[in-house]
């Protein structure tokens, strides 16, 4: 069950904010300050999911990916198997609202998602990967250690 | 990709990180400049009507309860539940104490800009309520201000002119 119900209206111009945020935490703090930012908004914001990830469920994330990319109106696929969850992302919908917007899309705009993803990893028998495969084109995968496998 | 629906909760950790490096007022310069492009020809142009069609559609989009009232020269923007600072009040990592300050931060150059006269009172930072005034007539808004110190304290009340 998600820790944090959505489900009415959506802001979607919040993805100019993001964007824009992105950019002046990494031109005036640095990457690694941004980074860990998304770190720990990963672990800390989505502390259920963390939690269960700790626990080895990943019936929430799973929930979450799920739910907030049908929300934002996204093309995606998603995978799932007892050790990996595969989400490959066919156009994102903050990229595409960024373009309709006319903003220009920060360099550091997929580390949203690689750093959120290896946040609420974090200390977890889970592992995350984001593949960028084009513009707005990703492929982001949950996988159990292969050491806790056994 | 932080879904729309959870920026507050990342804004709020941004928020937490600039406080501690003493960045905050640099930020909500930023941010104001940013919404330049949403708002600031809207609300130069078309003055109080500018600022009431952004909030018809901010209060739909973002679940806001409260009610916008344009009478005259005044504008009252009521937040009775405030979505924003609900949303990191309702957060597994904490809000950022200073969380309100941002909605004066960047609205309040953006008026000067526009060239209407705002009174904010965010009725305490851990209250998702408040209620701002904007004026396009700086004797209204000197008015409305000289009337609402009656029941408030002078530091309760945020301003961007000379009353």
């Amino acid at each position: 069950m998600l820790r944090y119900q959505e489900n009415n209206e959506l802001h979607r111009d919040f993805h100019g904010t993001t964007n824009m945020t992105l950019d002046y935490i990494a031109e005036n703090y640095g990457v690694d300050a941004l980074k860990e930012i998304l770190r720990k908004t990963g672990r800390d914001v989505y502390k259920s999911i963390h939690d269960k990830l700790a626990a080895g469920d990943s019936s929430e994330l799973l929930e979450h990916l799920n739910w907030f990319y049908h929300r934002e109106g996204a093309k995606y696929s998603l995978t799932v198997s007892d050790d990996e969850i595969r989400m490959e992302v066919f156009e994102c919908p903050a990229h595409k609202h960024l373009k309709k917007l006319g903003l220009p899309i920060s360099k550091y705009s997929c580390l949203q998602t690689s750093e959120v993803n290896a946040g609420m990893c974090e200390g977890t028998p889970w592992e995350s990967t984001v593949e960028i495969c084009g513009e707005g084109h990703c492929i982001q995968t949950f996988r159990r250690k292969k050491e806790d496998k056994a | 990709m932080i879904p729309s629906d959870h920026f507050v909760r990342f804004y709020n950790e941004v928020f937490k990180f600039l406080d501690a490096q003493g960045g905050l007022a640099k930020y909500y310069q930023t941010i104001s400049a940013h919404q330049e492009f949403h708002c600031l020809k809207a609300f130069s142009e078309n003055g109080l009507q500018g600022v009431y069609d952004y909030y018809q559609k901010i209060y739909k989009e973002e679940n806001c309860v409260g009610h916008t009232i344009l009478k005259g020269h005044e504008l009252e923007l009521y937040m009775g539940k405030c979505p924003s600072l609900s949303k990191a009040l309702d957060n597994d990592a904490g809000a950022c104490p200073k969380y309100c300050m941002h909605c004066p931060g960047w609205t309040q150059p953006l008026y000067t800009k526009a060239g209407l006269f705002q009174i904010y009172d965010l009725m305490g930072l851990d209250n998702p309520q408040c209620c701002e005034w904007i004026f396009d007539d700086i004797e209204a808004a000197r008015a409305k201000y000289r009337k609402l110190l009656e029941d408030h304290k002078k530091e309760e009340l945020l301003i961007n002119f000379e009353p």
